[in-house]
């Protein structure tokens, strides 16, 4: 058996927090894993223990994201305490107090982009973002990989991180053809200044603990070897369970865990899982044990039958190709028809399901070869709000610095919308303008 | 009049009360091979043939039970379970004698039978256990309090080869499957050797001509009565802290956020009061190892009192505790302690003041520092050991987790206004406790007996739970063993109605001192919707009550 590890819990079932009544991301989606998580005596063992949770303030939040009108409309005290959560877990990574952290939290984050006008996809806030840029602006640059093992491609997490090349995202997900939110393709690779840096991985229905496994051995360990990240991030949604009312995979709650013991994770923060009464108590159980380093062989569902689970040789086939293809495109991804020193266009039409919200957006990143560029965006949605978002990255180069405040200056001057969104990560400046009216922001406090 | 005793680890202590006052106390010391004689004892002493006719109830609190488990006085015992999905059996069989057996099974968090228990592997190991000669029996099923039909079978099953069978569920309805199983255990492995003494203190009260009541004290600041302490012996566990705490209730007034120490020879014990009530463990006592779900007031321990050697270490620092070499140079002990310190200091003058002295000059002279100020240093590092556990202790009670958004924002923190010491050494260091805590500072008055006090007037206590699942139209109460058929339109209100007349009636028939009844707390009161098919198609409700630790009279204003 492997060694034991000190784990940290961060269990916060919100339990006076729902999309709506029926919503699979209701009220008691943890109350079954709470129950479960009690009557095993967890929290008995020596080596993990339970912490509560921070709350995360707002700005935290705008470090992230763009926010239209602004991070107090687009999120509720749930929304905090869950990214706080998140926080905690870092915290508790970073100032060594544990070696591993499990942030269970709700709500979930990881289809929040990096503008945010409402809710899409049962997410408002992406809580793994808010505490990677918590890290990142209290504990220094650090090269982070986040692999995402919910069953819905993480495209929040992908859209936030698509131009930075120090955090790897990796994502392994349903096939987007058959799944909501339909993106997560092999060759959605990243921006100019992070090609590479964004890996997906479409799973084919039916797939099950044998494929998902082989393709942690011979896609995600190779890329983890090379990529050498000082903080490995689980984006864990266990909702590729066989069981899972709302997807189409075959993984089992001991798969689940040979994932997470090969992945071996310092973080992990709970996505989706919607089972919540039969199976998630026994995947959340059977994670938890696999990160403590805790015999969890008998974790295992009371209808588990491994033959019916079995996927078939074409799965296996096409798996053995598209990690060997993906691979590929990891260490030589396709380059992009782009020139040094312009800015490039990105067009995004996002759907927001949940608020119902379309929005339309125009990014542009320059091309810079010494920093991953200044960012500039401009969003439309249909509720004739139009906005616009400027971003001097962490890495930024004096040139690309320059450049956020000339946009800034310009766009004071021309722009005809009603909200910009302003974030400085160099020399931490975070400005809302608003009405054309500059005004501090972190001026919301909890 | 109220007779109140406390056999504790070193003395054995009685008080009457009288009207809200000390009518008599008696001390002697404990022997420990035989509590009974320390019981006969005690009684002769305090018994003026005066009060013989006029004792109304008598509370007793007794380390047997603690020490059968710490000296491992235990029985075998056949342990009988049933765990299903989850942690590997290592993780929960240790300690537990080596007769486990673990039979195929599962029940889940709601209640469901998931899988069938083996009979056939039950019924196998019953016969080798009765051959071994096995006569007494802990069940245990996981999500019994959720479905006690597991527990119901092997305790039947096990019933004719036994004398005694502890089970699960009846300890506590609260979910914890380890803690139940090692408390069953417990239970068992300790139930003849109880009701031994039992039978020992019925002679000794017939000798003594007492016909009142007798309650056995209990960990959480209550007691039980006498007839039910013979089936669940394991609740009289770490009573004597708990007497101790209620003991301080009684003789100070308490309404605040408070911390109470008891100084003693070797140890300070620490009690965290909020709003005027002792906390619990939120889970229940640790003991001996093994977590139990055994009721208890949060105690916690530092190596730090009156007797506690000072040393100095190999770096020249001085140290204080957590050896105790034994009594103090001023008592005619072999090396330096605390006590010495306060003498040289000038906060006392007890016992032979020059062997201080004579103790602390050779220390300093090795630090080559003054004798007074090394005096200072050490009782300044040891009662800032004392504050340091203190402010630790707050911190992980402030530090529990919160579920919902509401009680994350609103959370309530436990800030301490007031300071109570008792225990031997307690006023040579109330003054500087004083100055590091900046509290206000009581030390009460008799404090010395506050164990027999506490246990003198302390009430009956006990927590149920109930749990209520509309969709398999059942509401159960595991700890009084109590099933009831619901219909799907059961509310929230109607559990909370159950839970409380579920316990009042189980205190029916208990004598209450002073005439007023049992004041029944509703602790926690939950309902979720639960959701098929994306309908609300059932209500899963959980309600906790509790009759809460109390004093019978008000000692102070009688």
């Amino acid at each position: 058996m492997q060694r034991l590890k000190d784990l940290g819990v961060i269990f916060f079932p919100a339990y006076d927090w729902a999309i709506s009544p029926t919503h699979p991301e209701r009220e008691e989606r943890l109350l079954y894993t709470q129950d479960q998580l009690r009557e095993e005596g967890l929290f008995d063992l020596a080596n993990i223990s339970e912490y509560k949770p921070e709350i995360a303030t707002y700005a935290d939040i705008d470090r992230v994201h763009f926010c239209f009108p602004g991070a107090k409309e687009v999120s509720t005290a749930s929304h905090l305490v869950a990214a706080g959560g998140a926080i905690k877990a870092a915290r508790l990574i970073m100032e060594k107090e544990v070696d591993k952290a499990f942030a269970m939290v709700r709500p979930p984050g990881h289809h929040a982009m990096k503008v945010v006008h409402g809710n899409r996809g049962f997410c408002n806030i992406n809580n793994e973002a808010v505490m990677i840029e918590f890290i990142r602006e209290n504990y220094g640059r650090k090269r982070i990989a986040i692999v995402d093992t919910d069953c819905h491609h993480g495209d929040g997490t992908q859209d936030i991180y698509w131009h930075d090349p120090e955090v790897l995202f990796i994502s392994i997900h349903q096939d987007g053809r058959t799944l909501f939110p339909g993106t997560g393709f092999g060759d959605e690779l990243g921006g100019p200044s992070a090609r590479g840096r964004t890996i997906n991985l479409p799973l084919p229905p039916n797939t099950s603990d044998e494929g998902i496994l082989y393709v942690f051995d011979h896609l995600v360990r190779p890329i983890l070897d090379d990529f050498k990240p000082d903080l490995i991030i689980n984006s864990a949604g266990q909702d590729s369970h066989y069981s899972d009312p709302i997807t189409n995979m075959n993984i089992s709650t001991q798969g689940y865990a040979q994932l997470n013991e090969k992945l071996n994770p310092d973080i992990a923060v709970l996505e989706g899982g919607y089972s919540i009464q039969s199976v998630l108590p026994y995947v959340n159980l059977a994670v938890l044990l696999a990160m403590a380093g805790v015999d969890y062989s008998h974790v295992i569902e009371p209808d588990y039958d491994p033959d019916r689970l079995r996927q078939s040789s074409q799965i296996t086939e096409y798996l053995q190709k598209l990690c060997g293809t993906t691979l590929k495109s990891y260490f030589n991804p396709a380059t992009l028809n782009v020139k040094l020193n312009q800015y490039d266009t990105r067009i995004k039409n996002i759907y927001y399901d949940t608020d119902g919200i379309s929005d339309q957006q125009v990014e542009q990143i320059m091309v810079c070869g010494n920093c991953s560029g200044v960012r500039h965006l401009t969003s439309k949605t249909d509720r004739c709000t139009s906005s616009m978002g400027i971003e001097i990255p962490l890495d930024a180069c004096p040139r690309c610095r320059d450049e956020g405040y000339r946009l800034l200056d310009e766009a004071r001057r021309n722009f005809r919308g009603n909200t910009i969104k302003f974030i400085n990560r160099l020399e931490r400046e975070y400005l809302t303008v608003n009405e054309f009216e500059l005004t501090p922001m972190g001026r919301y406090y909890f | 009049m109220l007779l109140g005793i406390d056999v504790g680890g070193t003395h054995t202590d009685a008080v009457i009360i009288d009207r809200g006052k000390i009518a008599a106390r008696a001390k002697v010391e404990t022997c420990r091979e035989n509590l009974i004689v320390s019981l006969d004892a005690v009684l002769t002493k305090i018994l003026k043939p005066e009060f013989k006719q006029s004792i109304d109830r008598i509370n007793l609190s007794t380390t047997l039970t603690t020490n059968a488990i710490i000296e491992e006085q235990l029985e075998e015992v056949g342990v009988l379970t049933v765990a299903g999905p989850g942690l590997a059996p290592e993780t929960f069989n240790h300690n537990l004698g080596r007769h486990f057996q673990l039979f195929a099974g599962a029940i889940d968090h709601r209640g469901t039978r998931q899988r069938e228990l083996d009979g056939e592997a039950l019924n196998k190991a019953l016969l080798q256990l009765r051959k071994a000669g096995i006569k007494v029996f802990a069940v245990a099923g996981k999500f019994s309090s959720r479905n006690p039909e597991f527990e119901d079978i092997l305790a039947a099953e096990a019933a004719p080869y036994a004398d005694f069978v502890a089970i699960g569920h009846k300890i506590s309805g609260q979910l914890n499957f380890p803690r139940r199983l090692a408390t069953a255990y417990y239970n068992a492995a300790v139930w003849r050797r109880y009701n031994n003494f039992a039978d020992a203190i019925c002679g000794s009260l017939e000798k003594f001509n007492l016909h009142a009541p007798l309650n056995i004290l209990k960990a959480d600041g209550g007691t039980i009565d006498f007839k039910s302490s013979r089936s669940s012996p394991v609740q009289t566990i770490l009573s004597g802290p708990a007497a101790s705490v209620m003991g301080i209730i009684a003789l100070s007034s308490i309404h605040e956020d408070a911390v109470i120490l008891d100084i003693g020879g070797t140890t300070t014990d620490i009690a965290i009061f909020a709003q005027g009530a002792p906390l619990l463990e939120k889970e229940g006592a640790s003991f001996a190892g093994r977590a139990t779900s055994i009721r208890a007031i949060k105690t916690c321990s530092i190596g730090i009192g009156g007797d506690s050697l000072i040393a100095i270490d190999e770096s020249g620092a001085v140290k204080v505790g957590p050896q105790r070499p034994g009594p103090p140079l001023a008592f005619n002990g072999s090396a330096p302690t605390l006590l010495d310190a306060c003498n040289v200091k000038g906060l006392c003058a007890l016992g032979n003041m020059e062997k201080s002295w004579a103790g602390l000059t050779q220390l300093a002279m090795e630090v080559s520092a003054n004798m007074v100020d090394l005096a200072e240093e050490v009782i300044n590092l040891a009662l800032k050991a004392i504050h340091n556990r203190c402010l630790q202790v707050l911190e992980e009670i402030n530090q529990k987790p919160a579920y919902t958004v509401a009680e994350i924002i609103h959370s309530q923190t436990i800030a301490p206004q007031k300071l109570f010491i008792m225990g031997g050494p307690a006023r040579v260091f109330a003054p500087e406790l004083k100055k590091i805590f900046a509290l206000e500072t009581v030390v009460p008055e008799n404090f010395d007996v506050a164990n027999a006090v506490g246990a003198a007037l302390t009430r009956p206590t006990q927590e149920i739970d109930l749990f209520a699942d509309t969709g398999k139209k059942r509401m159960l109460i595991p700890a009084l063993d109590l099933r009831k058929e619901i219909d799907r339109s059961y509310s929230l209100e109607e559990a909370r109605e159950d839970g409380i007349n579920a316990l009042k009636n189980s205190f029916e028939k208990y004598h209450f001192a002073d005439d007023s009844s049992p004041e029944i707390e509703i602790i926690n009161a939950e309902e979720f919707n639960m959701v098929d098919d994306y309908s609300i198609s059932s209500k899963s409700i959980r309600v906790s009550c509790q009759l809460k630790p109390g004093l019978e009279t008000d000692y102070r204003n009688a």
